[in-house]
């Protein structure tokens, strides 16, 4: 049947059906490789620490442990409990440094601040320190993701 | 011997070549030594070239290595230490009249019309430059170079969308970690040079065809500058200029030649003092400055998009700015003015 109009020629027609076979092919071979070039996340669930290591802190010390990849921070508090932190500078990811003298955590990179709950007091930080969940289960003490 | 030239003639037929090159000429005005920064910029990326593959024969780019290999460059390789610091200050040199060639450029208005190619080749070519720079400086693996990669690669996150991908493309990962020096180390010494040596033959390429700017009143005057034969005059003439710039790169490599530091810890606090290379201490500066949220607006995010904004504003100039009028010529004269300001101001800033 002979249309009497249409909005296409049959040559552009055919060009797009190729070009957009094409396109397909090349999205179907470029995928794998965008997927490969991201190694899945190494963030631990949990971390499980001896209780012993941490057990005689005075209040308002902190000692660090391995979070993954990353620094944590575990700080005893006033009634003998624990709060963790990733001690990772939330401005642009330097690893901080606790200043005990201050009672403050110090990120050197862009002179940001937190106090010692983790709270951003100064610098360009704008967020807190990342909390993490600490819990004690026998003589082991377990840190997980907060949530 | 003329027998072995036909034979040579007859299957490459470079005639065509060195004909070209025989009439090609350089215009002399006042402005002529701008033309120098570019054979300037190529002697730099051969003495790259050479220092970094001399280099590559005995890094190991692992997280148990790295810094040992380095330490071992500089101590025990014959002259390690002086290739070493060949290739650190002649990144540097390269760098510097990179910016002295886009500054000149920019000034002469020499981007405009038929040469905004060129121009868009040239900004590749400092992103690519850039890239070597920040990649190269992960690559002796020590505490600043640690730091330094962990606030560059996270500058990204703060875009909406795509911002925490390209984190994860660039670290390979979250954190910076041993997948990371490889990752930028295969970056360093392949990625980059086959895109490098791509624009720069396209770049080449397009100089030859449009031959040298020329100083702006006389093109429109249609007057003929006076010019100097490319060949032996203005080749000779830079061969002089590579002899000072290849003999004050030595000079100052051999008596300040870089140190490294202890080998990077990913658990440590970040070490005081931190900073980037010199060319990228004014965004340092600037994300320093800038406070954590801005009309509501995530700071970092608004610092970047100012970044960017500026380097888009650098990409398309010949756009921008596509009809010689004065007027608008003084314009960006005026702004490339006050962005070298704040670039030297607050480089400068950083460093007391």
């Amino acid at each position: 049947m002979k249309l009497p109009y249409s909005l296409f020629s049959r040559r552009a027609f055919l060009n797009s059906l190729i070009g957009g076979w094409l396109a397909a092919l090349g999205a179907a071979f470029i995928s794998p490789l965008v997927k490969y070039i991201v190694p899945p996340t190494r963030e631990p669930d949990q971390v499980s620490t001896p209780l012993a290591d941490f057990k005689d802190m005075a209040p308002h010390t902190v000692k660090g442990f391995a979070w993954g990849n990353k620094p944590g921070f575990l700080k005893k508090t006033e009634d003998g409990g624990f709060i963790a932190f990733v001690g990772v500078c939330t401005h642009l990811d330097c690893n901080v440094a606790f200043v005990a003298e201050q009672r403050r955590f110090y990120c050197a990179c862009h002179e940001g601040w937190y106090d010692e709950n983790g709270l951003n007091v100064a610098g360009p930080p704008p967020a807190p320190l990342r909390r993490l969940a600490v819990s004690v289960e026998g003589d082991a003490l377990i840190i997980k993701k907060q949530g | 011997m003329n027998v072995v030239r036909a034979w040579i003639e007859e299957r490459l037929g470079l005639r065509a070549v060195t004909h070209f090159l025989e009439k090609k000429e350089v215009p002399r005005h006042k402005h002529t030594f701008l033309y120098y920064t570019g054979s300037s910029i190529l002697l730099f990326l051969g003495i790259q070239i050479v220092t970094g593959v001399l280099l590559a024969f005995y890094y190991q780019p692992t997280l148990a290595e790295a810094n040992a290999s380095v330490v071992r460059i500089m101590t025990e390789m014959p002259l390690g230490w002086l290739i070493r610091s060949v290739h650190s200050w002649s990144a540097t040199f390269m760098i510097a009249i990179v910016f002295v060639h886009l500054l000149g450029i920019a000034f002469t208005k020499a981007y405009r019309k038929p040469r905004e190619a060129t121009w868009i080749t040239g900004v590749l070519l400092l992103g690519a430059s850039l890239a070597f720079g920040f990649t190269g400086y992960l690559l002796p693996w020590d505490e600043l170079s640690l730091a330094a990669t962990k606030v560059g690669t996270n500058l990204p996150k703060a875009l909406p969308f795509v911002g925490a991908w390209l984190t994860q493309v660039m670290r390979a990962g979250e954190d910076v970690t041993g997948d990371t020096l490889s990752r930028f180390f295969i970056v360093h010494v392949s990625v980059l040079p086959l895109a490098i040596m791509a624009f720069l033959g396209v770049h080449l390429f397009l100089v030859q065809r449009h031959g040298m700017s020329g100083p702006l009143a006389e093109e429109k005057k249609n007057v003929k500058v006076p010019a100097l034969p490319f060949w032996p005059n203005f080749v000779f003439r830079e061969a002089a200029v590579w002899l000072v710039l290849l003999g004050v790169l030595i000079t100052i490599a051999i008596v300040a030649a870089p140190g490294i530091g202890p080998k990077a810890d990913m658990m440590a606090p970040a070490p005081e003092g931190i900073k980037p290379e010199w060319y990228f201490l004014f965004m340092f500066q600037t994300l320093k400055l800038f406070p954590a949220t801005i009309l509501g607006l995530n700071g970092e995010l608004f610092a970047l998009l100012l970044m960017m904004v500026g380097m888009g504003l650098i990409a398309f100039l010949p756009f921008i700015d596509n009809r010689p009028a004065e007027r608008k010529g003084r314009i960006i004269s005026g702004l490339a003015w006050a962005g070298l300001a704040y670039a030297v101001g607050m480089s400068i800033w950083s460093l007391l």
